[in-house]
């Protein structure tokens, strides 16, 4: 028997040929996933790169402005482009799902975590999980047939006889010169049932799961001790609960903030009832579009090159927004859980 | 035992009522919740059977949309194509990097680059995926110029050697809904790779396997049905998509097989019949709901009981 040349070799006790094949099968196995890395650096760059390629003769004729005007225009010759009508839409209709979602949830995850007994716990936790296999187009069809139609004879009716009176604050003036009053103002122009509430309520359905999941996954991390010493020293159960939120205070932001990017990203479910008018109104009555939205309605009709280079400019606001938002969650919920 | 101990005050606040009173107050409050977010799923989903229940005939899954009676086998057909496709793509980019972040990645900023770049991704939103495809694979790079041009050419070269048409087409929308798959199952397999148990790893290399032979038959054997967890549900989630298909398979009322043609879809044919006023169409599309719905929910559901006790085998 030759002498063995390498330490790998005197365990398997191999043929030379038997080594160079391992050799091979090394080589090859750190290159192909190297590759796959080297592919997915590939598809986030082509993604930046075709938006910015395809948005750049927009941001040269329309700069800055595009942030700052509402005005969307795309009769060839007229071409008038502002984002800020459906920013509003995009912002409104994510505050608000936050304003819902954010309190919905943590109730769910503290019934999952310290009030539901286990049996019933589990279950729980799983069937709020399938709301969010539920695809986002038949969330979208529920919200246009079933959720809005009630919204406009029931729930928003109900809102508009309540709120339409109500004048505190004077908060500007409707074209006419006729005063706006906060809270008048919200349910201005009666019930539509499509409109930016209807958005907002949708994606309070469509964020619900992945909150609640984060926030219970965090709330399970609260410390055993803690929890008994604050027993211990007499405190009721809510009190030992506000404890337990307050220690994972960042965890939950984290989960918030999360759903608040996938607010901003969603369009399908959002489209379907918000109503597809650009335009900017303080009334939660009123139709509007968001930055995601707008693509479905009018990406395929972009037919000359600055409408087209518009739409791409909206896509890269978009990104860009949905990236910040991502990544600060990201940051958020590293620091409670390194991984 | 110190001397100077004093005993805990005793402040029985539970035996005051204003506090138990809140305390049960908040209790009923979340129970609520929890009772809302149920309600919500039950209403939702009991809607959709009610409504998408009576067109549930034979005729449904062997007809076309422009027969009569009307049914739905093309679409049925182009999401299991366009999930193939995605898949094909997707499964292979994504595992790879998942192996090799889990594997190979040294600790440290490479590492962190390659996370945020799976983060990035996984937030983008997924209707941009549509818009890069359109413009890369269904138009004609003719409009571009500088680097992004010839980006463009290469990649039109790379597709007419593959035999790929411009234009919508089923391989244009299982390409978008391949980049959504990647960042998914790339996670998915660096955490199933992660909970290998490192002896598994040190008993293999006692042996004398170099780490690839270690991978190839101890690793990645032993998280199999992880991996495989996580590649149906990033399935299940693409088959749900819609908005990336609008610019990249665009839909068809026929019976299509071939990728080079646009390709109808369940989710898309959802859309469409969902803006029409005819009641027909609408009960098309609630009935579209409810065998989409059935389809992701049953394949989630079942692969998630299937491996919940034990996602890696390590016996």
């Amino acid at each position: 028997m030759s002498e063995p040349t390498n330490r790998s070799s005197i365990a398997s006790g191999s043929h030379p040929r038997h080594r160079f094949f391992r050799g091979v099968l090394d080589r090859l196995t750190i290159g192909l996933s190297m590759g796959g890395v080297v592919m997915m650096f590939g598809i986030l760059l082509l993604i930046f790169a075709v938006l910015l390629n395809g948005a750049w003769m927009a941001i040269g004729h329309i700069g800055w402005k595009f942030f700052t005007t509402s005005t969307w225009n795309p009769v060839p010759g007229m071409d008038k482009y502002g984002v800020l009508a459906f920013a509003y839409g995009t912002a409104v209709t994510t505050f608000i799902a936050l304003l819902l979602a954010v309190p919905l949830s943590i109730g769910c995850a503290v019934f999952i975590t310290r009030l539901a007994p286990p049996w019933l716990a589990a279950p729980v936790s799983f069937l709020l999980e399938l709301l969010a296999a539920i695809p986002s187009v038949v969330y979208g069809l529920w919200g246009a047939f079933v959720m809005s139609p009630w919204l406009q004879t029931h729930f928003e009716m109900w809102m508009w006889k309540a709120l339409r009176n109500i004048k505190w604050i004077p908060v500007g003036h409707y074209p006419g010169h006729r005063t706006e009053y906060f809270p008048a103002n919200l349910v201005h122009g009666g019930p539509s049932g499509s409109d930016f509430l209807a958005g907002g309520l949708i994606l309070t359905i469509m964020i619900l799961p992945i909150i609640t999941a984060i926030t219970r996954d965090v709330l399970q991390q609260f410390p055993e001790e803690l929890e008994q010493g604050a027993y211990g020293l007499g405190a009721t159960w809510w009190q030992t609960t506000r404890l337990a939120l307050t220690y994972c205070r960042v965890g939950i932001f984290g989960a918030a903030v999360l759903g608040m990017a996938r607010a901003i990203g969603e369009t399908m479910a959002v489209v379907m009832v918000i109503g597809n008018t650009d335009r900017i109104s303080s009334s939660l009555f009123a139709g509007g579009q968001t930055m995601a939205g707008v693509f479905v309605n009018e990406f395929l009709e972009a037919d000359h090159p600055i409408y087209l280079s518009a739409m791409m400019y909206v896509a890269l606001t978009l990104l860009v927004s949905a990236l910040l938002t991502n990544l600060a969650a990201r940051v958020l919920l590293n620091r409670i859980a390194p991984s | 035992m110190p001397s100077d101990i004093t005993p805990a005050p005793t402040n029985f606040q539970h035996h005051e009522w204003g506090p138990r009173l809140v305390s049960a107050l908040a209790k009923i409050l979340c129970t609520a919740a929890a009772a809302v977010a149920l309600l919500l799923l039950f209403v939702i989903l009991g809607y959709m059977v009610w409504k998408g229940i009576g067109g549930l005939h034979w005729s449904f899954f062997t007809n076309l949309p422009l027969e009569e009676p009307m049914g739905m086998r093309n679409c049925i057909v182009g999401t299991v194509i366009l999930a193939a496709i995605a898949s094909l793509i997707g499964v292979p980019i994504g595992m790879l990097c998942g192996i090799y972040l889990a594997e190979y990645s040294p600790k440290g900023w490479s590492t962190a680059v390659i996370r945020l770049t799976l983060d990035v991704l996984a937030g983008t939103p997924t209707i941009l995926f549509g818009v890069v495809v359109y413009q890369i694979v269904v138009v004609r790079p003719q409009n571009y110029n500088g680097w992004v041009g010839h980006i463009s050419l290469w990649a039109h070269r790379v597709q007419s050697w593959l035999g790929i048409t411009n234009g919508y087409s089923g391989w244009a929308g299982g390409l978008a809904l391949a980049l959504i798959m990647v960042p998914i199952i790339a996670r998915a397999t660096e955490e199933m790779l992660r909970l290998v148990p490192l002896s598994h790893r040190e008993a293999s290399a006692g042996l004398g396997a170099s780490k690839a032979e270690t991978l190839w038959r101890v690793v990645l054997p032993t998280a199999k049905a992880g991996i495989i967890t996580g590649i149906m549900l990033a399935i299940a989630r693409v088959a749900g998509e819609t908005a990336p298909l609008f610019f990249t398979a665009f839909g068809n009322d026929t019976m299509v097989y071939n990728p080079n043609r646009q390709m109808p879809s369940l989710t898309e044919q959802i859309y469409n019949y969902s803006q029409s006023d005819d009641p027909h169409w609408r009960a098309q599309a609630w009935t579209a709901s409810l065998v989409l719905v059935s389809m992701v929910l049953v394949f989630s559901a079942a692969v998630r009981i299937a491996t919940r006790k034990r996602r890696i085998r390590t016996h």
